[in-house]
């Protein structure tokens, strides 16, 4: 075969042995942990120096497309939120998000786990249209913006709220998004308008354009997607399906590394080729 | 062990469908992609039908009549279809482009401007060899992508310091370069929490 062909390589090759390069660590694993990243332990402190009965403002910006990398972070962060008494406010501002609440839900076990009571601990507002409109109205003024939390239960009959009105009850604002409109929107709307500590994370393809906003301090702490959530179970001391991909991350890598430098050889190959 | 739950044996179905496509596009992807735009427009459907009853209808009927307005510049938004009145959507996504401008400018101008100014004319030592090292590469290439995009000096492309901009091109290409990595972990990191379902939460074959 002709270097030329490498090039050539047909997807259902390439594709085959990214399986098998996920299957193998996913069967047997090998064990590698991740390393702790700055701004991953960031975001971890600022959960972390919160006292038992703060208020967490967590939004669920991602749908089933993002779920496999940024569910895990969020069952992490919730499972931290949780274990420290914090009272949590959850809301969507993209559409699927409340598809991706209950599996959230039936991981942490927050009643189960952690003794938590729905109303009293944690709320889930539901999808609230309009991504920076709903930021704005909630950190403005939370009980006009929602009437009802996501089961129809009014605003003024959940326990929890009777405190926590609008951004200044609110201690930190969390976010896991695939949009960036939404991880940009809360770093306007949480931190400039309201200088609320905010922390972020997303799909690791979104980290160049958005990572300048944790290296300004707009953002307190940053999660970069699945590594981010990997590393973050470490943290809590409780590994999750974000750690069971570390493998699979590096081997995968490994095997791109290699497709582009045969990409490169082939290039250069056929245009010696064409110059000759 | 392998799952005896019916909706897992779906979900593992759609997966496996939707995954086929990399061979050759047939009809068990196409089957699996329209199920999830259908799926997915319902879902949108009765979310959008939703969000009207709690955030409008309710403030309307508890006789909050200012709530009147974002019924009518919804209804101008349907105009878009009609064939003489067109026009009327453009009240409405004029609003909108407003509200939505008006709303993201103060914190735009503060964290995207002002912040950003403020840390990169940050000094060039810093505690470490590494952050001087950033801190210098940070400085060369804003400089120099700056010079890339100056488009009314012609000079500056094919004078004595056309070298200035070509330096930028080189760390915009590395730039993207770092994007397309990130990009490709991001779609392997999606795609292996689906291989985890398929191997563990399916099959069981997985480590649990």
């Amino acid at each position: 075969m002709g270097l030329e062909k490498v090039g050539a390589m047909p997807r259902w090759l390439v594709m085959t042995i990214v399986v098998i390069l996920m299957a193998i660590p996913l069967i047997h694993p090998l064990g590698i942990l991740p390393a702790i990243s700055e701004s991953t332990t960031d975001f971890y402190n600022a959960i972390d120096q919160l006292k038992p009965g703060d208020v967490v403002l967590f939004d669920i910006g991602f749908g089933s497309g993002g779920y496999p990398t940024l569910g895990p972070a969020a069952v992490a962060i919730l499972r931290h939120c949780f274990s420290k008494d914090l009272k949590i406010v959850i809301m969507a501002t993209q559409q699927e998000g409340t598809v991706i609440y209950p599996l959230l839900m039936d991981k942490v076990k927050p009643e189960e786990v952690y003794g938590a009571k729905y109303g009293e601990d944690y709320v889930f507002l539901g999808f609230i249209t309009g991504v920076q409109t709903a930021m704005a109205a909630v950190l403005g003024d939370l009980h006009s913006a929602t009437p009802k939390d996501y089961f129809g239960t009014p605003i003024e009959n959940i326990p929890m709220l009777a405190d926590i009105k609008g951004a200044d009850d609110i201690d930190v604002v969390v976010y896991l998004t695939t949009a960036g409109e939404v991880a940009e929107g809360w770093v306007y709307q949480a931190y400039s308008r309201y200088n609320k500590v905010t922390c972020g994370g997303w799909l690791s393809m979104m980290t160049p354009s958005l990572k300048p906003y944790y290296d300004t301090g707009a953002l307190a702490g940053m999660l970069d997607g699945i590594r981010g959530a990997a590393e973050y179970e470490k943290l809590i001391g409780q590994p999750g399906d974000a750690m069971k991909t570390t493998d699979v991350l590096n081997l995968t890598q490994v095997w791109v590394l290699i497709l582009v430098i045969l990409g490169n050889i082939a290039y250069f190959a056929v245009r010696g080729k064409e110059g000759s | 062990m392998i799952s005896t739950d019916i909706s897992v044996w779906i979900a593992a179905f759609f997966t496996i469908a939707a995954t086929s496509y990399v061979f050759k596009d047939n009809i068990i992807f196409k089957f699996a992609e329209y199920t999830f735009i259908g799926v997915a427009a319902g879902h949108a459907l009765v979310m959008g039908f939703e969000n009207i009853k709690k955030y409008g209808w309710s403030h309307l009927v508890a006789g909050e009549y200012i709530y009147v307005i974002p019924f009518i510049v919804g209804i101008l938004m349907d105009y878009r279809y009609h064939p003489k009145y067109y026009w009327l959507y453009r009240y409405g996504i004029a609003f909108l482009v407003g509200q939505g401008i008006g709303l993201s400018m103060r914190g735009m101008v503060h964290t995207d401007f002002i912040k950003q100014i403020a840390a990169t004319a940050g000094p060039l030592t810093a505690e470490t060899a590494l952050g001087t090292f950033n801190a210098i590469i940070i400085f060369i290439l804003t400089i120099t992508c700056l010079t890339h995009f100056i488009f009314t000096i012609r000079q500056v492309h094919i004078g004595t310091v056309s070298w200035l901009p070509k330096i930028g091109r080189y760390g915009m290409l590395l730039a993207f370069g770092a994007a397309f990595g990130n990009t490709v972990m991001t779609r392997f990191s999606q795609y292996q929490g689906r291989m985890l379902f398929l191997l563990r939460d399916w099959l069981g074959i997985a480590a649990p």
